[in-house]
């Protein structure tokens, strides 16, 4: 029998984020497991295409101008305040920036809108215990 | 092969079967809480020794996409944490009982069999490291010359000035971050892989994420496996984030 702990060890740097909604759950499941040739298949075709296509890595211009844009925004040289500390600065403050926007494109289309960010800070609920079995 | 208990004669036409999962065929398998797309019952359909679970369901219970991706969610979150369980793609459905056993199950029992021996006793994570991006173009920066030099000369001029610049700029930008992402990515692997009986990379567009991968973990390895990432979130902290998601059934690798 597994004994699950939900306390958090060691700095408490690894985010563990619960588990918050349909959103999660589609993208972890769609495209994954075993494909029966079976006689019905729900229609998910078009959201499969959407979801592998938003997977492709693009380099594009929209992408070289927001990092450019990103970079310029940085403040760096402040007055007297050197690098390491602008940068502790830059994270106490800084906004995290979403996923792209194809996957919650599709998130939308099978939830309805209500896409939930996963949050940080709690523990991940686990699986209850499981039965190891020996093998015969 | 044998048909479920309390099987009705075949009823073809809008009603079918839908498939969860491959599990190992086991007597009290199921419990009795656990319920399918329209919280029908769960029921199992056997062949020599593995087992489909199933639950009957008609034309208007697999019209609402959102019942059934939850509930096929749960089922398989569901036999996962009470054993060993082949999960199946989302939206499978067979004509009735007699098709999942003859046509699934019996003419791949024997791999079946062996992809259920390859995931027992363990459990699927995954994991996504992201660069915390202020830190990472900062360093970006420190670290180029010609991207500092880029960004000096850019950051004074209007928006409608200076284009040829700013694409330069993001390119040499995007460069040097795909070169840290797959350094930093390795750094992450290093250091779980000891604990990892297997793993499959993901791809993705975001392009904060420098790795995302789904790992599939020995219970006896689990706690080393945390305690590793513990250790390279808090290393890596102050320029990428580490999240963990699981434990979790084995999407990633069952094939299909």
């Amino acid at each position: 029998m597994t004994v699950t702990s939900t306390q958090r060890r060691g700095g408490g740097y690894l985010e563990r984020p619960a588990p918050s909604g349909l959103a999660d759950v589609v993208e972890l499941i769609l495209d994954k497991g075993i494909v029966i040739d079976a006689y019905v298949r729900v229609s998910l075709v078009g959201i499969e295409l959407l979801t592998i296509d938003a997977r492709i890595v693009i380099a594009s211009v929209d992408t070289y101008l927001r990092f450019a844009e990103a970079t310029n925004r940085l403040d760096l040289y402040e007055k007297g305040k050197d690098l390491p500390e602008v940068i502790q600065e830059m994270q106490e403050g800084g906004a995290q920036k979403k996923t792209s926007g194809a996957i919650k494109g599709v998130k939308k289309a099978i939830t309805g809108g209500d896409d939930d960010e996963g949050s940080s800070g709690r523990p991940a609920k686990k699986s209850s215990s499981r039965r190891r079995r020996q093998e015969a | 092969m044998e048909p479920s208990p309390s099987a009705d004669a075949a009823n073809v036409g809008t009603e079918g079967v839908y498939v969860y999962g491959i599990v190992y065929a086991e007597a009290d398998r199921l419990t009795a809480d656990l319920r399918g797309i329209c919280e029908q019952p769960l029921e199992l359909i056997s062949s020599d020794s593995v087992a489909a679970v199933v639950s009957r369901v008609g034309d208007a219970d697999l019209s609402n996409r959102r019942e059934l991706l939850t509930a096929h969610a749960r089922v398989v979150e569901g036999l996962n944490a009470t054993g060993c369980v082949v999960p199946v793609r989302v939206g499978q459905v067979m004509p009735d009982h007699q098709a999942v056993a003859a046509e699934l199950l019996a003419p791949s029992t024997e791999h079946f069999h062996g992809l259920l021996d390859a995931l027992l006793g363990r459990d699927q994570f995954i994991v996504r490291a992201m660069y915390n991006e202020p830190a990472v173009l900062a360093e970006v920066v420190q670290a180029s010359p010609e991207i500092a030099r880029l960004r000096e000369r850019t950051r004074e001029l209007p928006e409608d000035v200076g284009h040829a610049d700013r694409l330069r700029l993001g390119e040499l930008v995007a460069n040097e971050l795909d070169y840290r992402r797959r350094g930093d990515g390795a750094i992450v692997m290093d250091a779980v892989s000891p604990y990892v009986a297997a793993h499959v990379m993901h791809e993705g567009t975001d392009v904060h994420r420098l790795l995302e991968a789904a790992f599939l973990v020995d219970e006896d390895c689990r706690r080393g496996f945390e305690d590793a990432l513990e250790a390279i979130a808090e290393a890596m902290s102050e320029r990428v984030r580490i999240q963990l998601l699981g434990p979790m059934p084995p999407y990633d690798f069952v094939g299909g």
